[in-house]
C-alpha cells in the first residue's frame, strides 16, 4: 500500500475495481485534470510496442497465408490485414467491451472461459492465452498503483479455471487506466493491427515506410470496423472469416517458420 | 412447469425424434415431422449387426423458401447409436422481404451413446438469406460426429458467394457447460464482398469428432491432415520477395484444399477440422476418406461415393 501512497494523485479509490467511473465523477475539477494527464502516461505506454508482452511473436495467420501463396504482394496484404480487423472485430470486441464495462474478478472468469470454448483453432486459442498472460504480468508488475491488478494476478496465478485470453484481460486493464469503453475497443484493433503489420515486414512483404502508410491508409476500415461492432454482446460474437480461420489453424504444419503463430 | 416448457417447445417444433434401446438395438421410438420438414427412418439403411439407428431429414421441394422455419428436436438414448442425414444438399431459395430462411436443431445425446450428423451441404442461391443454430447436449462419455457446411451456391453455374446473409451457430454444452462454440457469419457488406473474402475457394467444412469412442479417428485425421498440408505450405522463392524486379504470376498455384485440425476441451477430448476447399466433390472425399472409420458403428460408412 506504500506505493499507492507515493502516487501523485489520490488513488484510493480510482483503484478499486468496482465502480470506477463512479469514484472519478466525484472528483475535484483539479484533481481530475492531474489525474488525467498522469493517466495518459499509462494509457500510452499500455499500446506502446515496447511493452513486453509478447505481440510480436504472432502473424495472425498472415504467414501461413503467405506460404500457401494466398497473399503474395502488398494488396493482397491489404486485404488480409482488413480480413483480420474485422474477424477481430466481430469475435473479439465484444470480449473487450463486456470485461471493459464490468471490471469484476467474476465476470472476467465467465468472459475467460466462454472465449476458451469459442477459440475453437488451437493456434489462435494458444496466441490469445500467452499474449493475454504476459499482458496481465507486465500490467502488474508496471501499473504498481493499481491494487486490482495485483489481486486479480493472485488470485488467479496457476489456477485451472482461467485461460488468462487476451481480449478480456485487455479490456479490463484498459478500463483500469482509464480508458473509456470506446476507446478500449478501438485500441484493441489498434495493436491488433500494428502487430499484423510488425509481422508483415519482418517476413518481407512490405518495407517499413511502405507498412506505416498501409497503417494509416488501413485505419479508415478499422474505424468503420469498430463503429460496426462495438459495444456488443458476447452472445453476438461470431466469426467472420473462415478461410482466414482454416488458415490460421495451419500455422503448426509449416516446416520452417518465424513466428509462433 | 419444466413439462409444459419442454411440450410448448416440442408443439412448436417441426420434428421430433426419440432413439431408444430396444431388445438391445437402437430404434427410432418417436418420430414426429410436419410441414416443411419430412423424417425418413429407414429399418435398412445400415448392417443390422451395427444396431444403429438412420434417419433422412427432407424437405418438400428439396430446399427452404424464405421465411421458413425448420426446428427440430433429437434424442438419442444412453447407449444408443443414431446417424441423421439428407439425400441431397439443402438448397436456401431467395429471400423474400428479407426474411431468413431458419433450421434449429437440439440434440441430446445419451451416455456412451453416439450421435452422427452427417448432412450434405447447404447450398444458398443468389439473395438468399439462411440461419442456422444447432445445439448438443452431451456427457463425458458421449459419442458425437458434427459436419456443419456450406457452398458458395451454384458456382458451376456462375453463382459465386451471391447470398446475401448466412450464419450458423454450432454450441456443444456439457452437463450444460460451453465446452465448444462457433459461429460463423458471411454477410455481402459495402467494402468487402463476400467472394473479395473467400477467392477462388466455394466450400466451407467443419467437422466436429468428439468423445472416446472416436479417438482413433480423431488421430487418424490429425495426422494425414498435417500430411497433406505440410506439402502445401513452402516459403515463397527468393524471387517472390518484394525485391524481385521479375514479375511474379499474379496468384501462384494455391492448395486447392486447406485444411487444419484443433483438439478442444479442457481434456482434449474433442477435435475440430476446418476446411475450405474449391471444389464439393474434393470435400466429399476428404469426408468419405476419414469418416469410414464410423462404419462398425454406423453400419454403413457415411458419404459413400454414387
Amino acid at each position: 500500500m506504500e506505493r499507492v501512497m507515493e502516487c501523485d494523485y489520490p488513488a484510493s479509490k480510482k483503484n478499486k475495481v468496482v465502480h470506477p467511473m463512479d469514484c472519478e465523477m466525484k472528483e475535484e475539477p483539479t484533481n481530475a485534470a492531474s489525474m488525467n494527464q498522469h493517466s495518459l502516461w499509462s494509457q500510452w505506454q499500455l499500446l506502446d510496442s515496447i511493452l513486453p508482452t509478447g505481440g510480436f511473436a504472432h502473424s495472425y495467420g498472415l504467414e501461413a497465408a503467405m506460404q500457401s501463396r494466398m497473399v503474395n504482394n502488398p494488396e493482397e496484404l491489404r486485404s488480409f490485414v482488413v480480413q483480420v480487423l474485422e474477424n477481430t472485430g466481430s469475435l473479439l470486441l465484444p470480449f473487450v467491451c463486456c470485461a471493459n464495462k464490468s471490471p469484476d474478478a467474476a465476470t472476467w472468469v465467465k468472459l475467460d472461459q466462454l472465449l476458451e470454448a469459442m477459440l475453437t483453432n488451437e493456434v489462435s486459442r494458444k496466441a490469445s492465452m500467452s499474449q493475454g498472460s504476459a499482458l496481465l504480468r507486465v500490467a502488474a508488475s508496471v501499473f504498481t498503483e493499481i491494487q486490482s491488478l495485483q489481486d486479480l494476478r493472485q488470485t488467479f496465478l496457476g489456477s485451472k479455471i482461467v485461460s488468462f485470453h487476451h481480449a478480456p484481460i485487455f479490456g479490463l486493464i484498459c478500463g483500469l487506466v482509464g480508458f473509456d469503453s470506446e476507446t478500449t475497443q478501438r485500441a484493441y484493433m489498434f495493436v491488433t493491427m500494428r502487430d499484423v503489420i510488425s509481422a508483415a515486414t519482418r517476413l518481407n512483404l512490405i518495407g517499413p515506410l511502405a507498412a506505416s502508410v498501409l497503417q494509416h491508409q488501413v485505419a479508415e476500415d478499422a474505424e468503420r470496423m469498430v463503429q460496426k461492432w462495438k459495444d456488443r454482446g458476447v452472445e453476438e460474437a461470431t466469426q467472420t472469416s473462415p478461410l482466414l480461420d482454416a488458415l490460421q489453424g495451419c500455422h503448426a504444419y509449416m516446416f520452417s517458420r518465424l513466428f509462433c503463430t | 412447469m419444466e413439462a409444459e416448457a419442454a411440450m410448448a417447445a416440442a408443439a412448436a417444433a417441426t420434428g421430433a425424434v426419440r432413439v431408444e434401446k430396444v431388445r438391445g438395438r437402437s430404434a427410432v421410438t418417436r418420430c414426429f415431422a410436419k410441414y416443411p420438414l419430412k423424417l425418413i427412418a429407414p429399418s435398412k439403411a445400415g448392417r443390422a449387426s451395427s444396431g444403429a439407428a438412420w434417419l433422412y431429414a427432407i424437405t418438400y421441394g428439396g430446399g427452404i423458401v424464405s421465411g421458413d422455419i425448420i426446428s427440430c428436436t433429437v434424442a438419442v438414448g444412453d447407449g444408443c447409436a443414431a446417424a441423421m442425414t439428407t439425400q441431397a444438399s439443402t438448397k436456401v431459395y431467395k429471400a423474400v422481404d428479407s426474411k431468413c430462411s431458419e433450421q434449429v436443431l437440439e440434440a441430446r445425446v445419451g451416455e456412451d451413446a453416439l450421435f452422427a450428423l452427417i448432412p450434405d451441404p447447404v447450398t444458398c442461391f443468389s439473395m438468399a438469406r439462411y440461419h442456422q443454430k444447432q445445439v448438443f447436449h452431451v456427457f463425458p462419455n458421449s459419442n458425437l460426429v458434427v459436419v456443419d457446411w456450406f457452398t458458395s451456391g451454384r458456382y458451376e453455374s456462375g453463382e459465386k458467394w451471391n447470398f446475401s446473409f448466412y450464419k450458423s451457430i454450432n454450441h456443444i454444452l456439457l452437463e450444460d457447460q460451453p465446452l465448444f462454440i462457433d459461429s460463423v457469419l458471411l454477410e455481402q457488406s459495402s467494402n468487402f464482398s463476400i467472394a473479395d473474402r473467400m477467392q477462388e475457394y466455394n466450400v466451407v467444412a467443419m467437422v466436429i469428432l468428439l468423445g472416446p469412442k472416436l479417438k482413433h479417428i480423431q488421430d487418424q485425421m490429425q495426422d494425414e491432415v498435417k500430411k497433406m498440408m505440410s506439402v502445401q505450405l513452402r516459403p515463397p522463392t527468393s524471387a517472390g520477395g518484394r525485391y524481385s524486379t521479375r514479375s511474379q504470376p499474379l496468384h501462384p498455384q494455391r492448395p486447392p484444399i486447406i485444411a487444419s485440425c484443433s483438439p478442444f476441451g479442457r481434456m482434449g477430448t474433442g477435435m475440430v477440422a476446418r476446411i475450405t476447399a474449391v471444389s464439393t466433390e474434393s470435400v466429399y472425399s476428404f469426408l468419405r476418406h476419414h469418416l469410414a472409420a464410423l462404419e462398425p458403428f454406423l453400419g454403413a460408412c457415411p458419404y459413400p461415393a454414387s
